[in-house]
């Protein structure tokens, strides 16, 4: 479910705002600053190039061209036509080699280097930001898209800086040149600007053409989802679901033929007027000017010669083609901008989770909850109401309740994932703001209802920290506690075996059950102080679940151990229960006497113990 | 899929051309389109350098100046037309086509795609193929075409642009021509360099969005924060930089000998030696100021002519190896066949010597390879999913359907749908072989909730209903939801039981509970008549209190239906008529909960275990 929300998300907002001025500059000089820090070399050689490639390519194109022509006409010597030929020849060869090398050899190697080092610092921030974060559409939008962008888009800010650059060289060589033949010329070169009205509409109507096929393309891509998807494979051949998407999918076609009709022929007019425009008048009616200029006024009366004729119909071209795309790298660096918006606010974001400047007592300690309220950022209630108690060191405690209750939500305030919207939380009697994050987290091990698989090997998956020697010893006999060792031992690789096929393809698939049982080795492996459990054991089946249990008990004797259970069986073997609803304690004690005060919790386990022993137990109800 | 085989010249023709044939069929008007658009757009360039030769010939040759206006009046039609048609084609007319292509290829796909064997999904090799297929039908057909399109176009320019060279001068051509048989040859080993490249730096990539999707994904944010698995991700992430860096200095130092040496030093060698033959011409006046205008042209727009063509046709390779896959996914004949015999009211179910392997065998290029196996969840790996089963269930049984983990159980359901056939045995529908009937009309017998159930992005009403709503179904919709305990929730939507599901497409859609999409799966049971109701571990989303809730729904709601219960809680299992005790794919106890509790077996012992930490209160 979660995944569907934020792909939504995404396209949501699609729309995009646009940035001022100032801030259009400043992102992308931040992104010309992230790749001067990774290389400065780098950013100087590659921007540098285009000044040669520009120069080099004005001069061994249109200009040469003249040279010979105009050189011939006036019966200049050979030899000094030649001369200068193979000179710029010799200049071009070597330059180019040169450039080559950097390109092919040094330039692929840098962007990769830069490309990582905004990469990793984004991964810093992420695992620094509070979790919250996540659950904030709007930040988590940001986020993504820093994330799915950074890689590439401070290259391309380079990329499209690099091109500006060798445009304005060529556009300034050619405009030159065309001056000194011809001030008038110029008129023509900049007639492209008077069709940046047409092409701000072809803009627009592209725009519209875009966003108002990007619902049709999802309907679509989600009617292939259902088709191809294991997960949907039982169902589609079941119901006559398929029916259904088949003719969305046909709906899809006509309704993007309306959108092609309405926007597309808006964007082919505005498109036809500039290019027509752009080719036509510019390009021909230069010609025709220069043509004239050449053989009606002729050279001899002001006029221009044959090569200056020759030259006109090259650059003209260059000119309008250089101008028509200058207006191109500034919609890239507005779009640049965009995106690196995201980068910057995701990287100057200050979490709200701090940690202090204390150590952590690595040996444990009592862990008291004050008064605490929580509510989740945008919710309307509070998810935990006024929560008192005390966790002792070397106390078990059960956290039992209906779904929904504020279990999970307390361990992760626990772990300080959250911070309490009111009260605190005592560890060894300071408040657990004021240790470090690292040392106070490292107090802890704990497996999630929704514990996640690394594609790494079984052993990183058990130690989630980078292996030190003797290790090995460690893994296996957590493995075997907590009953995955079986599996575990017919892997080829043992326990370098990688889990999932994610990008290996001698990588091991675990099922449901055998991945749980393989995250709680987690808690055997580490000897924190305390262990925090959610549903450690919803996908097991009862006798897996009972060895899993016992050695739970026994392996984490003199640690502190929360655990989360809807079988209340478990609950039993707890020193206390605390029984939760709507966010409050409703029942805390030991289970006898819960049972004997005949509450809640009672009532709760005599429905679920009914089951099992028939009548006895359902008459005391 | 990344084995990539030697292909045969032969089959990179013939499955090529079997894609364009399938393209003129489906949509003939694109199909010619493009070939017209090619050969148009192929004398472009020719016509341009014919038009600067001539313009340039009449100004040095001091022609009237109403010839050369002539000539660019020529040109300024040449212009209008041509772009006209441009903007039309590839604005309006091209997208449409494309899409339409598209709609009948998924058509053909996805039709196909819902025949396949369930099996077929399991096999990760072939599902990997048919997912690629899939995702590829997307662009490829579109690319064969439009690649072929812009062949011609290149071969077209090209014939014609050495055409108007060889009227200016021979050996100008014959120089260039030599030139460009280098310049092919040398496209040729770079494509092949470069696909070296990008096949060893594949699992890199791989790597690296596995690390990237790590840290964005919301799921593995808890885990990075509570313990140092972070470390070992940018370690790996460092590491694969430096791989990707090594194969970037290998192949850098290739394409600089290639490209940057032989390839563009060949070019500029060649350009500069043109222009100095062609100074001694104009020097000598056998080449007119428009003819060494045009030949410098030429020159250039051949070279990046034979470049663009030469990637084309390498890609010919490329497309033939998936229409390859897309062919025999196509061809692919499912092993599940249809039967003939018209369904009867249900009687009886039975098993007789059932045994299942997941192994499958039918299609010898997709031979089962024991290690890439993966079983379905919570299956286990054990080979023989179920051994020798026999049981036989009637109408208005209740059945409960019990085993560890891996014992078998939601294969047995799948073999009872019809989603699988059994390896060894017989299934029998009052007493005649499920095979006899046809599966589409057998599997409508049968409603079952999946433990893995799905809710589609459509209206509640169409969920419930799977697809075949119509506005007098209203009633039964909600009478389903009733049932099921959705009711509650339904009063708090707007729109009722026409609000649509999921934000998939529909902004305004509702995402539900996992347990509340539940309930919907549910009610999908109850909302048609269905003889016989399988639920796979229908409550494992619920709490205690609505677990109980829901079996006496379910309860209610089936009288005189068969039932049949999946579970691992034994709780569940005491409502049953009759219990089949599984275990590591054999059937080892059945009968009532107190006929099983007296033989003291298996199930008493699991029940036991169970029950033992209520009974210690």
């Amino acid at each position: 479910m979660g995944k569907e929300k934020r792909e939504i998300k995404k396209d949501k907002k699609e729309k995009k705002k646009k940035l001022p001025i100032k801030r259009t500059i400043s992102n992308n000089l931040f992104a010309l600053k992230m790749i001067w820090n990774a290389s400065p070399i780098y950013l100087v050689v590659y921007i540098g190039s285009s000044f040669v490639y520009g120069i080099l390519g004005f001069l061994s194109e249109t200009y040469l061209l003249r040279r010979i022509v105009n050189g011939i006409d006036a019966g200049e010597d050979i030899v000094s036509i030649v001369r200068y030929v193979v000179t710029l020849a010799l200049i071009c060869i070597g330059a180019y080699l040169v450039l080559s090398w950097f390109f092919n050899v040094v330039s692929p190697i840098k962007s990769r280097r830069v490309g990582a080092y905004v990469e990793k610092m984004l991964f810093r921030k992420a695992s620094e930001v509070e979790l919250a974060c996540y659950e904030t559409p709007s930040f988590y939008d940001k986020y993504v898209k820093a994330m799915d962008e950074a890689y590439d888009r401070m290259l391309k800010v380079m990329y499209t800086l690099d091109g500006l650059v060798s445009r304005i060289i060529a556009l300034t060589a050619n405009s030159i040149l065309l001056f000194s033949i011809d001030p008038l010329l110029i008129v023509f070169g900049l007639f492209p600007l008077l069709l940046g009205f047409f092409r701000r509409l072809e803009h627009l109507a592209h725009h519209a053409l875009e966003s108002e096929k990007k619902p049709i393309k999802r309907r679509a891509e989600y009617v292939k989802r259902t088709f191809y998807l294991g997960e949907y494979a039982k169902e589609m051949r079941i119901g006559g679901m398929y029916q259904n998407m088949l003719r969305d999918l046909a709906d899809t076609y006509e309704e993007y033929k309306k959108v092609i009709k309405k926007n597309g022929t808006r964007k082919a007019i505005y498109g036809y007027v500039q290019r027509v425009g752009l080719d036509v008048v510019t390009i021909l009616g230069a010609t025709l000017y220069s043509v004239w200029s050449t053989m009606c006024v002729g050279k001899a009366n002001g006029g221009m010669s044959v090569g200056d004729c020759l030259v006109v119909l090259g650059s003209i071209g260059t000119i309008s083609y250089c101008l028509n795309n200058l207006m191109l790298a500034f919609t890239e660096f507005g779009e640049h901008a965009l995106f690196l918006d995201d980068v910057r606010f995701f990287l100057d974001y200050e979490s709200t989770i701090v940690g202090g400047d204390k150590t952590a007592p690595a040996d444990g300690g009592d862990i008291e909850v004050r008064n605490l309220n929580f509510r989740y950022e945008g919710s309307e209630q509070d998810t935990l109401k006024d929560i008192n108690f005390v966790l002792h060191k070397g106390e078990r405690i059960a956290l039992v309740g209906s779904n929904g209750s504020g279990k999970t939500t307390l361990v992760k305030l626990l772990l300080r994932l959250y911070d309490p919207t009111e009260g605190e939380i005592l560890f060894n009697n300071k408040n657990i703001k004021e240790y470090s994050l690292n040392s106070y987290r490292d107090c802890f091990s704990t497996v999630f209802q929704d514990f996640k698989m690394f594609s790494m090997s079984v052993k990183d998956n058990v130690l989630l920290r980078p292996a030190r020697e003797g290790d090995d010893e460690l893994v296996k006999n957590a493995l075997v506690e907590s009953g995955a060792a079986e599996r575990v031992e017919r892997f080829d690789n043992g326990l370098d075996t990688i889990l999932t096929r994610e990008f290996d393809d001698k990588g091991e698939n675990l099922s449901i059950g055998e991945q749980q049982k393989l995250s709680l080795a987690r808690v055997f492996a580490d000897y924190s102080p305390v262990v925090l459990l959610d549903e450690p054991s919803s996908a097991l089946d009862p006798i897996a679940e009972y060895t899993m249990f016992e050695n739970m008990m026994r392996a984490t004797n003199g640690r502190s151990v929360v655990f989360i259970s809807h079988r209340l069986s478990s609950a039993v073997l707890a020193d206390r229960v605390i029984l939760m609803e709507d966010g409050r304690i409703a029942e805390c004690g030991t289970h006898e006497e819960l049972m004997k005060k005949n509450g809640k919790y009672a009532a709760m386990f005599n429905r679920q113990a009914e089951n099992y022993l028939g009548n006895e137990v359902s008459a005391n109800e | 899929m990344n084995k990539k085989p030697k292909q045969k010249i032969t089959s990179i023709f013939r499955n090529n051309f079997i894609m364009l044939r399938k393209i003129a069929v489906y949509t003939p008007e694109y199909f010619l389109l493009m070939i017209a658009e090619g050969i148009i757009w192929g004398f472009i360039n020719s016509a341009v350098a014919v038009f600067n030769y001539n313009l340039l010939d009449a100004v040095d040759g001091g022609a009237d100046f109403i010839y050369a206006v002539k000539i660019i009046a020529i040109m300024a039609v040449f212009y209008i037309l041509a772009y006209a048609f441009d903007k039309w084609y590839w604005i309006i007319k091209n997208p449409l086509m494309r899409e339409k292509l598209h709609l009948k290829m998924y058509k053909e796909l996805f039709v196909k795609a819902r025949s396949l064997d369930l099996s077929c999904f399991d096999d990760p090799e072939f599902y990997n193929d048919f997912v690629w297929a899939m995702n590829e039908s997307d662009t490829r057909a579109i690319e064969v075409l439009e690649d072929t399109g812009k062949l011609i176009n290149r071969v077209v320019a090209s014939f014609t642009l050495f055409g108007i060279l060889l009227t200016v001068d021979p050996i100008i051509a014959a120089i260039l021509l030599a030139s460009s048989c280098i310049t092919i040859a040398c496209n040729f080993w770079g494509n092949k360099i470069n696909f070296e490249h990008s096949k060893a730096n594949n699992p890199l990539f791989r790597k690296k969005n596995y690390i990237n999707r790590v840290y964005h994904l919301a799921d593995y944010a808890k885990e990075l924060r509570i313990n140092h698995a972070d470390e070992l991700l940018m370690k790996q992430y460092d590491d694969n930089t430096e791989e990707f860096i090594s194969y970037d200095k290998k192949y850098g130092k290739k394409y600089f000998m290639l490209y940057g040496v032989v390839w563009n030093m060949m070019g500029d060698v060649t350009f500069f030696a043109l222009i100095l033959y062609m100074i001694s011409m104009l020097d000598k006046g056998t080449l007119t100021v428009g003819g060494f205008a045009a030949s410098t042209a030429v020159v250039w727009n051949v070279r990046w002519m034979l470049t663009d063509m030469i990637e084309r046709i390498t890609k010919y390779a490329k497309h033939s190896l998936y229409i390859e896959k897309y062919n025999e996914f196509v061809r692919f004949e499912a092993k599940i066949k249809d039967g003939i015999r018209e369904i009867p009211d249900f009687e009886s179910l039975e098993f007789k010597n059932v045994s299942f392997s997941y192994k499958f065998d039918s299609h010898p290029k997709y031979q089962f390879h024991e290690k890439d196996y993966v079983p379905p969840k919570g299956e286990g790996d054990n080979k023989d999913a179920l051994k020798n089963i026999n049981l036989s269930i009637r109408a208005g049984d209740k059945i409960a359907i019990v085993g560890y983990n891996g014992a078998g159980k939601t294969t047995l359901i799948k073999l009872i749908m019809r989603l699988y056939d059994p390896t060894e045995g017989e299934i029998l529908y009052n007493g005649v072989n499920i095979k006899e009937y046809e599966p589409e009309a057998y599997r409508q017998k049968i409603g079952t909730v999946f433990q893995d159930f799905k809710i589609f992005a459509t209206s509640i009403a169409e969920n419930v209903m799977n697809g075949t709503y119509n506005d007098k179904d209203e009633k039964t919709v909600l009478d389903a939801l009733e049932a099921s305990d959705f009711t509650d929730k339904l009063k708090t939507l707007d729109e009722g039981i026409h609000t649509h599901l999921t934000r998939e497409f529909n902004d305004k859609g509702t995402n539900l509970s996992g347990g509340e999409a539940q309930k919907i799966a549910i009610s999908r049971v109850f909302a048609k008549d269905y003889p016989i109701v399988i639920m796979d571990e229908p409550s494992s989303a619920l709490d205690p209190m609505a677990e109980y809730n829901l079996n006496q729904a379910i309860l209610h709601n089936t009288e005189g239906k068969t039932v049949i219960f999946i579970s691992h809680r034994l709780s569940t299992t005491r409502i049953a008529d009759k219990i089949y005790m599984f275990d590591t794919g054999c059937l080892i106890e059945e009968g009532s909960h107190a006929e099983l509790l007296k033989m003291n077996g298996k199930y008493a012992e699991m029940f036991s275990l169970q029950s033992k930490k209520y009974q210690a209160s």
